[in-house]
């Protein structure tokens, strides 16, 4: 039967904005979520601080999330998983799983914002040693630490003197399979570098990049500031290897604009790791029948000027599970599907009453 | 441990089978990775007060085409900033002295790194530390002593309007006049200086311009004293031209040299002396239709923009005025001008570096200018700024252009129009 209820999955900030939404506006929205709680992953990677104003992850996803308990549109499944789906736009019958067995919803459109998953520097090469020197970390490794306010080497839990980042790790690779830019690590890393100079003051911190990509304000609030106010060092040139000496990881590179190879001695080295799509991103792909591009996130069929229809009319797609994209992105593209989703209910509407 | 600087610099000679190697080539032979950055003395240097946006430098390479210095060497901010990140201290680095402070590399900086504030508070703290070129410490104890950077005798600093042919007030016989013309050292006591200064006075005079010098009581401005590090006596001198100003009364200063202009626009308010002030060449413009010429001159002449008259402090119009109102006279552009006008080298201290700049770079400045000049296909090559006639006349000599160019200051061209 055609149903004015819109089903979003996914309660990350996408999904909690899109939830939110349609809520305000006055139609009903069931929010599925896989993990038992929601915040997607801000919450679940444990993200210390926001990019780029370095607000508290927490904090700010704590208010996404109270506006959307606190909405009485909002239907929230937690521990839910989409299973199945059938029927098409206006007259969709998705199967929803919980601990307590399956449930069919009837619900007019589909808002998909199942998100990324961070790029595993381990999985394709080993060029890092990843999973080799406990001092090679990830920006998301780097997340947790700052979020616990004890950024020390992992190895042995020393103040850390000097460290990297290497930007790309994951991402501008055709090897790999990702030629995409992953949009956000550039700005990541150097928040995070901000935020380690001012954990630890005495350490110095240096980000070795192709090309840095801080579009827009990014530009003055994060490259600018970490480089003139938290003299972070910028070198042109990503390292190549990394090995071990003595209690030191030795980064291997070349100093491009110098041209000149360097060896420098860094105690924690910190992967920039890039977006990929996330399993359930792929999934729900899948039981939709929603087209995916070569790198397998949904894709925006529309875009560059519609940037949330995906190729099944009725089901839109919001945030990361289309592309790399930053909180701003994501939370505008939610409130966009929302807005499209509630036009294509409201017409099955008007339908139904004639 | 930062980095040896020997090991990101090239030998110096390096002969295989009798053939000189370029410094392309002869760096093969030094140790090539670098093993840390020392950026310690990077922040060290930023701590410098005027000099901390040195490290604001995110390596657009913007200002590395429009140095001067590059086009004879290997130079510009961002080749400094990089040199400080792999730890090579600025303050006992050649690479300090180097710059002649032009100004071209802040004109396209995106990200407002100033030479122009970097330069003289970096060389300042070198100098306290005793790391300075023997040939500027002998003009900094040169001008200390006798007042002027050529160690002349102060008591002859007006010697030349003797013998100008026309009458030169002196203030304090004076005591008012609507003109206070500020000379400055290489217009009092260079030999081709003297002569401009002999040309302007009649061209004062011409004008029936109520002025005076002060003679005997002025002192260098030291603009370029400062640049190169000596603020102390720059100050010293500043204050003491001041308390002479303040003797006398007078509506503007006129001023010769572009690096007075300067000072006394920019630093000696800082120090409670407010003038109006203004270049000759600003003067004049708006006054040639009241001289007089008799001769036509069949020159074809081009224009060089002292760095301190035109990107310094904006005048880029006057002297172009003053060179079409000549008869006779065609002005061809180099391509290099106005905005873009090349550094002839003096700027900043760079004056009294000839001997050390031999050593880094391939031929002076003003050699690289004066050829340019040449290709334009122009007779004379037009001046207005004190240290540039001796320089290019210099440059025209040791690149074998003599006979095919002369150096003339804009006033001679006046004079000599005027036929005075």
């Amino acid at each position: 039967m055609p149903s004015q209820d819109i089903l979003v999955i996914g309660g990350g900030p996408a999904g909690l904005e899109a939830a939110r939404s349609i809520g305000d506006l006055g139609f009903k929205a069931i929010l599925v979520e896989k993990r038992d709680r929601l915040g997607g992953t801000p919450d679940e990677a444990q993200y210390a601080a926001l990019t780029p104003d370095l607000r508290s992850a927490e904090e700010a996803m704590n208010e996404m999330i109270q506006a959307v308990e606190n909405n009485p549109n909002v239907d929230i499944r937690l521990s839910s998983t989409v299973v199945a789906a059938e029927g098409s736009v206006g007259d969709f019958k998705v199967t929803v799983k919980n601990g307590k067995g399956e449930e069919v919803l009837n619900v007019g459109a589909v808002i998909v914002a199942t998100g990324f998953q961070h790029f595993d520097p381990g999985r394709e090469t080993q060029k890092y040693g990843y999973y080799e020197y406990e001092d090679v970390i990830t920006l998301v490794d780097c997340e947790k630490m700052l979020k616990a306010h004890r950024f020390v080497r992992p190895s042995d839990g020393k103040k850390p003197e000097r460290v990297c980042f290497i930007q790309c790790v994951g991402s501008r690779d055709r090897r790999i399979g990702n030629e995409y830019c992953s949009k956000v690590c550039c700005g990541i890393a150097s928040k995070e570098a901000i935020e380690i100079r001012q954990m630890v003051p005495d350490c110095k911190v240096f980000i070795f990049y192709i090309d840095m990509r801080m579009y827009s304000y990014w530009e003055p609030q994060l490259y600018w500031k970490a480089q003139e106010e938290h003299k972070v060092n910028y070198v042109k040139g990503i390292a190549t290897e990394i090995v071990k000496k003595g209690d030191k990881l030795l980064v291997k590179g070349e100093d491009t604009t110098l041209r000149r190879p360097f060896e420098i001695p860094m105690d924690i080295v910190i992967l920039s790791v890039g977006m990929e799509p996330s399993k359930g991103t792929r999934e729900i792909a899948k039981i939709f029948g929603l087209k995916q591009n070569k790198y397998q996130f949904i894709e925006a069929v529309g875009a560059p000027m519609d940037t949330v229809s995906t190729s099944v009319p009725g089901v839109f797609a919001a945030g990361a599970c289309t592309g790399p994209a930053d909180l701003e992105d994501s939370i505008s593209a939610a409130g966009l599907a929302a807005m499209r989703a509630i036009k294509t209910v409201r017409e099955n509407g008007a339908k139904k009453a004639s | 441990m930062p980095v040896d600087p020997k090991q990101i610099r090239a030998k110096d000679k390096v002969v295989v089978d009798g053939i000189e190697l370029t410094s392309e080539w002869n760096r093969m032979f030094d140790q090539r990775p670098v093993f840390d950055y020392g950026i310690d003395v990077l922040e060290k240097i930023a701590e410098i007060p005027g000099a901390e946006s040195i490290a604001w430098c995110y390596q657009c390479a913007q200002c590395v085409p429009v140095c001067p210095v590059n086009e004879v060497g290997d130079y510009g901010p961002r080749k400094i900033y990089r040199r400080l990140q792999f730890g090579i201290d600025l303050l006992t680095d050649d690479e300090l002295w180097k710059c002649t402070t032009c100004m071209n590399c802040l004109r396209v900086c995106p990200k407002d790194v100033n030479m122009i504030n970097i330069m003289p508070a970096v060389r300042e703290e070198a100098v306290m530390e005793g790391h300075v070129p023997a040939e500027l410490q002998e003009v900094f104890e040169n001008t200390f002593e006798y007042g002027n950077p050529l160690g002349e005798s102060p008591r002859k600093r007006a010697d030349w309007a003797k013998d100008a042919g026309v009458p030169v007030p002196i203030m304090k016989e004076k005591k008012e006049a609507d003109i206070l013309w500020f000379v400055e050292c290489y217009p009092s006591y260079h030999p081709r200086g003297k002569e401009t200064s002999v040309a302007l006075a009649k061209v004062l005079n011409a004008l029936n311009v109520d002025f005076g010098i002060l003679g005997t009581e002025e002192k260098c401005s030291c603009d370029s004293q400062r640049l190169a590090g000596e603020r102390g006596l720059f100050e010293e001198f500043a204050e003491e031209n001041i308390k002479t100003f303040s003797k006398y009364k007078f509506n503007k200063i006129l001023v010769t040299d572009p690096h007075a202009l300067n000072a006394f626009k920019k630093e000696y308010p800082k120090l409670g002396g407010e003038y109006d002030v203004v270049h000759y060449t600003t003067f004049l413009a708006p006054l040639m239709d009241k001289l007089e010429f008799k001769n036509t001159l069949n020159y074809k002449v081009t224009f060089h923009d002292p760095c301190y008259l035109g990107r310094h402090n904006g005048e880029y119009d006057a002297p172009r005025q003053i060179i079409n109102s000549l008869p006779g006279v065609e002005l061809v552009e180099m391509w290099r001008c106005r905005q873009n006008s090349f550094c002839c080298g003096g700027g900043g201290g760079g004056m009294w570096l000839d001997g050390f700049m031999a050593d880094h770079v391939k031929e002076r400045l003003s050699e690289n200018r004066v050829k340019e000049a040449v290709e334009t296909g122009a007779d004379v090559l037009v001046v207005c700024c004190p240290y540039e006639i001796s320089r290019f006349e210099d440059a025209v000599k040791s690149t074998g252009n003599e006979g095919k160019l002369i150096v003339k200051d804009i006033i001679e061209l006046v004079v000599e129009a005027m036929g005075v």
